[in-house]
């Protein structure tokens, strides 16, 4: 290959993966847009924001993204809070400490989501929770606990004790080096754990279907139930109002990272 | 008056995890008047320590690496566990207090400075935690940067400073806490010579300005000297007592000891002789009072010895077979006729190479059973 081929290659590769990324949210945007696009017509009769409409009018819609908000803020912030902690503690363990944990929570994240959801379901059918919003929100913990265990395990295995020790000796309390030390120190990892402990709530179906047993309402749900019964444009609707918080959450964590000192490299 | 510091009966665990790093440290059992009570995980590496500290003074704490001189000091700051002993401050029994309560400002070995918070932010941090209104705090801790000559960089980020520049401010911080007791880990290890002399004499400022009883572990004893008013070691898991550097020098407690200050020749030889015992060695013949009989070491200096014309009275010939040249002195290998050999320091100014003869009087040694 000659210099000068190189960067063509390079920029249609580039282009290649732009279109692959944005083609789907264009389509999606297009279609929720869309009026009257029925095949094989290449282009809609029109454009309207009916189904954007539609779908905030309907009081269940509008309960379905509650119960979303509600779900993906509460495992967040459980599971960060929870998480933090265990992935200190397992961090400063023995290294068979370590790897138990971090074995626990990995399989917590890589079991198949289906077996995950059967074995949540018959537990928390057990505890009589099924059906419920709070049995939801505890299957959701489950993968959601799994993913920050392993980032904090990985954030504290790199964390530098010495700081903690030296506040301690400068007469620092417990309480004053979490709230001047460790905390504003932790602010990065914390932020990206919050959204990411949002995301793993805010995306999951297979959990909430099983575990839910179709009582529980949440976003994701609905616009799953909107594509089986053809409503195309509110179905692109709602995959595009899933995608804003998401989008809110990443844009949070990265203004987070940049005003953050790097203290764990 | 009451000691600054004062440890007793301390026993120092290292923790199994570090095993490694004393890898090839013996673990003697001497005797101990405690019992020793290694916890899982643990293993009992220092013996039975015992130190003092008077306010103002300073204790050098010499020691090979991974010989425990940190775990020492961090069990003293309340930084790692300890199962038996007693550390006072002040006359303060402060054994089981934490970290926090104890009056004692531990300082690692490379500068740990809170990298969200600015040079003024740090050193003011003891003084806002114990409730001094920032006003006051930012003004006593631009007093300690200006005593310590940093004071331009009060506005910078940590990681804007040089490796001299952290040392100082890191110092201005412990100053700020008004610590009872200062504990230096190994601070100038690692650092350049232009460096090194710059934060050598931070730490003598630190240690007029504080008034703290300071405790500094090293491994060198330029280092020790610089800085300290006695100089302990660490030896065979326990400490020596503490000396001023002349005594010290003059009379090293045992020969692990000598050999930790680096500044001596050993030279092996026999004790012998009805009355004033006498040791022999390849060179000749000196007066050895007080040493026992059998084989021995004599621990010289360079300056102790004196070198001779060949054959002078009562001296063996002996031949040049190497020099090396050091920093302050040279090293000459020496053979007798027999083909026996040892080696001695001498002085900068010597000018035999190898090949020539000479003769060599040693004026004065400290002699120590060989095993």
């Amino acid at each position: 290959m000659t210099p000068r081929r190189m960067p063509i290659a390079r920029s249609l590769l580039l282009l290649a993966l732009t279109v692959f990324a944005l083609a789907p949210l264009a389509i999606l945007i297009a279609t929720s847009f869309a009026r009257g696009w029925f095949y094989p017509a290449a282009v809609p009769a029109g454009f309207d924001g009916g189904a954007w409409h539609d779908l905030f009018a309907d009081a269940a819609h509008r309960g379905a993204l509650l119960n979303s908000l509600l779900l993906g803020i509460a495992t967040a912030l459980t599971a960060t809070a929870c998480a933090l902690p265990l992935g200190r503690a397992a961090a400063a363990g023995a290294r068979p400490v370590r790897r138990a944990v971090a074995l626990l929570a990995f399989a917590a994240v890589a079991l198949p989501p289906v077996v995950l959801g059967v074995g949540l379901q018959l537990t928390v059918l057990s505890l009589g929770l099924g059906g419920t919003l709070f049995g939801v929100f505890l299957s959701h913990l489950v993968p959601a606990l799994g993913y920050l265990t392993l980032v904090f395990l990985g954030v504290f295995t790199r964390w530098d004790t010495r700081l903690e020790e030296a506040a301690a000796t400068l007469g620092a309390t417990a309480s004053m080096r979490w709230r001047i030390v460790l905390l504003p120190l932790l602010r990065r990892p914390i932020t990206e754990a919050l959204a990411l402990g949002f995301l793993v709530s805010w995306a999951q179906v297979a959990l909430t279907l099983l575990v839910g047993g179709g009582a529980v309402r949440t976003l994701p749900l609905d616009v799953l139930a909107m594509l089986q019964s053809g409503q195309d444009q509110r179905a692109a609707a709602g995959a595009l109002a899933l995608t804003i918080p998401a989008l809110i959450v990443l844009g949070a964590s990265r203004i987070a990272a940049r005003n953050t000192a790097a203290v764990v490299a | 008056m009451t000691a600054a510091l004062e440890v007793r009966q301390l026993n120092v665990l290292f923790e199994l995890s570090a095993e490694a790093a004393f890898a090839g440290v013996p673990v003697t059992r001497i005797s101990s008047s405690t019992p020793l009570d290694e916890p899982p995980g643990f293993r009992v590496g220092l013996i039975d320590v015992n130190l003092t500290v008077a306010a103002g003074d300073c204790l050098a704490i010499l020691g090979a690496s991974g010989s425990g001189k940190s775990s020492l000091l961090r069990t003293i700051a309340g930084l790692q566990a300890m199962r038996t002993g007693t550390v006072r401050v002040k006359g303060r029994d402060v054994t089981t207090r934490p970290a926090e309560q104890r009056s004692i400002v531990y300082l690692h070995q490379e500068p740990v400075l809170f990298p969200h918070l600015s040079v003024l932010e740090n050193v003011a941090f003891p003084l806002r935690i114990r409730g001094v209104s920032k006003d006051e705090a930012y003004r006593r801790a631009v007093d300690r940067l200006m005593t310590l000559q940093v004071g331009s960089v009060m506005g910078n980020a940590p990681d804007a400073l040089s490796g001299g520049q952290r040392h100082r401010v890191a110092l201005a911080r412990a100053l700020c806490a008004e610590p009872d007791v200062l504990l230096l880990d190994e601070p100038l290890a690692s650092l350049d010579p232009a460096v090194l002399s710059d934060v050598r004499a931070a730490l003598q400022v630190a240690r007029t300005v504080s008034g703290a009883a300071m405790v500094l572990v090293t491994h060198d004893l330029d280092d020790a000297l610089a800085i300290a008013s006695h100089i302990s070691a660490v030896s065979w898991c326990s400490l020596t007592e503490a000396l001023t550097p002349d005594d010290l020098l003059r009379t090293p407690p045992d020969l692990e000891t000598a050999r930790l200050l680096g500044v001596y020749a050993e030279v092996s030889g026999v004790v012998s002789g009805v009355g004033e015992p006498v040791f022999t060695w390849i060179g000749g013949q000196l007066q050895a009072p007080g040493a026992a009989h059998g084989a021995a070491v004599a621990c010289v200096r360079s300056h102790e010895t004196a070198l001779l014309a060949p054959g002078t009275a009562g001296m063996e010939v002996l031949s040049v077979v190497g020099r090396t040249e050091r920093a302050h002195e040279i090293l000459l290998e020496l053979r007798n006729t027999a083909g026996e050999t040892a080696v001695v320091r001498v002085g900068h100014d010597v000018a035999v190479r190898p090949g020539e003869s000479m003769s060599i009087s040693i004026r004065h040694a400290r002699f120590f059973q060989s095993h």
